[in-house]
């Protein structure tokens, strides 16, 4: 089953087209990374996923029904989408930040129910920022202010998550931190995910359905083992490698080749 | 290991063992029956500080004058029970002073929403344009014979609606990027002026002079029918003002963000200026650019309340306090000689705006709608 669809989608900004007639299919319940060189119209297209970026041409559809015809509350209840690079209001608090995550489920009559509360705890929980609740986001490190946005992202209690290159600006441990999250959360809660990565060894750890993209169109998709192979990485990223089991989870490692020309 | 299943489920029961509850950091929850507000405990706490501020500024810019009236008979005339004094303070204070209490929220109502939506605090609607086109037309106006108060303040909307749009025209590229927003603001603000002045030579003599004192923002001779239509116009936005404080908690975060949250970024920015442009353009209308009130107050509010977002109740509270007590200065400053208002705001707000500009600096810029 897949909730989530793209078909035929021409994507641009403004002349400058970025994706051709782009068909994918999310599947429900697993974690779906979309991995390509810079550039290539990864992050675009989850924007289009998650109705930040109007097609050109083709649709997005959620549950056979085009995004463009559906209230953005109501997507925002079914759609959570954390942005590359967020920015949070000056001298906001982490819990205020987080609460705001319950926005879509809020009316003005009804700004904080006994629901938003459990929903803010658990995000909260769950992400490890329940001890930074009171501090002012800005003070925060990369790393916890990662945490504190995946926190707001996952108080919107969306089914489908999508994630635009959450391990930036992180260093490797606060990446594979951040990571580990998005597949807990997956296990845990069976939530459709969709992450955008631009470390193909990251993407083939963590993925259950890998998409690799170039030049705005889809090369290859499937599970990481089927699809991480020499060819491709030669094909997509142009680059000379060996690939071998990933020695403690067995995925595909890829080992760029011979630098020095030996 | 949890046992939970999905989400959100009317009947999913509380998990055990319960964490902590987290709300909000700072704020408290009203409820009644399915209803419920979250209110900011300082914001509330500052805003009763204000209530009380402003009423010790009206009671002394009631008693304080050319004579003197003691608070007790001051008290007597507001409650509308006979008094010796009533000319003086019924007359000729009270409803000058309402003016200026109304003038003050209003700009600072104002300077909060255009901030916020510019994300940018030297965004306020005295700074990028909107009193300036309110005063352009209204000077127009004077100088071709339009003089009655009835009209003016609908001349002066007008004049802020079309400098606003222009600002936004001239602004737009793919998206608002608040640096080119406050930028091409103070260029139409300067052109603005120029206008004014050119429509004040063009006029006849005694016109410019009345047109002068106008512009520098004046309560002098302001009475009941300019409080009405200030009072009325409030009272009518009222509704459109708590939507606005709601508003303006998504649409402080980034433009991606608030989208992906289900917010109708266009219309609600829209919405929330053109509730700012009308209560500058309003206030604008009825005693001229107080220069500075909207830019002012609603930092000032902020700085006190501390909340991520600028608060609508005290930044209108702190522009009427400054504007009562700045009016109270004016009249008594070089007395006998009783200066414009718009003359003190400007000198506290010149020096302020400086150091903003300064300051702006080590602030990185923002967009505003769409991708840059």
């Amino acid at each position: 089953m897949t909730r989530l669809q793209a078909r035929e989608l021409t994507l641009a900004y403004e002349e400058r087209t970025v994706v051709h007639g782009l068909d994918l299919d999310i599947p429900d319940g697993q974690v779906t990374v979309i991995v390509g060189p810079n550039a290539c119209g990864k992050s675009t297209t989850l924007r289009a996923l998650g109705r930040l970026l109007k097609p050109r041409a083709g649709s997005v559809l959620l549950d056979g029904t085009a995004l463009a015809k559906l209230p953005t509350k109501r997507i925002a209840q079914q759609i959570g989408l954390l942005p590359q690079s967020p920015v949070a209001p000056e001298a906001i608090t982490v819990a205020d930040l987080v609460a705001r995550g319950r926005q879509p489920h809020q009316h003005w009559w009804q700004q904080w129910s006994d629901e938003d509360e459990r929903a803010v705890t658990e995000a909260m929980s769950r992400t490890d920022v329940a001890e930074l609740a009171e501090r002012p986001v800005d003070e925060l490190s990369g790393g916890q202010r990662q945490r504190v946005w995946i926190a707001m992202a996952l108080a919107q209690e969306t089914e489908l998550l999508l994630l635009d290159e959450p391990t930036t600006f992180l260093d490797i441990s606060h990446q594979v931190e951040v990571l580990d999250l998005v597949r807990q959360l997956n296990h845990d809660r069976g939530r459709t995910v969709v992450v955008v990565l631009h470390d193909l060894n990251q993407a083939a750890r963590y993925a259950d359905h890998l998409v690799a993209m170039r030049a705005g169109e889809v090369v290859a998709s499937g599970a990481p083992s089927k699809v991480v192979t020499a060819e491709l990485v030669r094909e997509v990223f142009g680059l000379d490698c060996v690939v071998v089991p990933d020695p403690v989870t067995g995925s595909p490692l890829v080992v760029p080749g011979a630098p020095w020309g030996a | 290991m949890s046992t939970r299943t999905a989400v959100g489920g009317d009947s999913t029961t509380v998990p055990t063992p319960t964490p902590e509850r987290r709300r909000p950091a700072g704020y408290s929850v009203l409820r009644t029956g399915r209803a419920s507000f979250l209110v900011h405990r300082r914001a509330v706490t500052v805003a009763a500080v204000l209530t009380l501020l402003l009423a010790a500024a009206t009671l002394a810019y009631l008693c304080v004058g050319e004579s003197f009236v003691p608070p007790g008979e001051a008290l007597k005339v507001v409650l509308g029970r006979p008094s010796p004094d009533e000319l003086v303070v019924g007359t000729l204070r009270l409803p000058r002073m309402v003016v200026g209490l109304l003038v003050g929220a209003a700009f600072g109502i104002a300077g909060a929403l255009v901030q916020t939506v510019a994300r940018n605090p030297l965004a306020s609607p005295d700074i990028i344009g909107i009193s300036q086109g309110a005063s352009a037309l209204t000077v127009g106006a004077l100088t071709f014979g339009v003089t009655s108060y009835a009209v003016l303040p609908y001349v002066s909307i007008a004049g802020g609606l079309v400098a606003a749009a222009l600002v936004y025209v001239f602004a737009w590229r793919g998206g608002l990027q608040a640096t080119r927003f406050v930028l091409i603001g103070i260029g139409f603000a300067i052109a603005l002026r120029s206008i004014t002045t050119l429509f004040m030579t063009k006029g006849d003599y005694l016109v410019a002079q009345q047109a002068q004192i106008w512009m520098t923002g004046s309560l002098n001779g302001r009475s009941w029918p300019e409080a009405q239509l200030l009072g009325s116009t409030l009272l009518i936005l009222l509704p459109a003002i708590a939507w606005a404080a709601r508003a303006q908690r998504t649409v402080s975060m980034d433009d991606d963000t608030a989208t992906a949250l289900g917010v109708r970024l266009g219309r609600v920015r829209l919405g929330l200026v053109l509730v700012g442009v009308v209560l500058a353009s309003v206030a604008t209308g009825t005693a001229g650019p107080v220069d500075f009130v909207a830019l002012l107050a609603p930092q000032i509010a902020r700085r006190m309340t501390r909340t991520a977002q600028i608060p609508l109740v005290c930044s209108a509270l702190t522009g009427a306090v400054v504007v009562v007590l700045a009016d109270l200065l004016a009249r008594r400053l070089f007395s006998p000689t009783e200066l414009p208002v718009g003359v003190l705001t400007a000198a506290v707000g010149a020096p302020y705006l400086i150091w903003l500009i300064g300051k702006r600096h080590s602030i990185r810029s923002r967009t505003v709608g769409g991708k840059s």
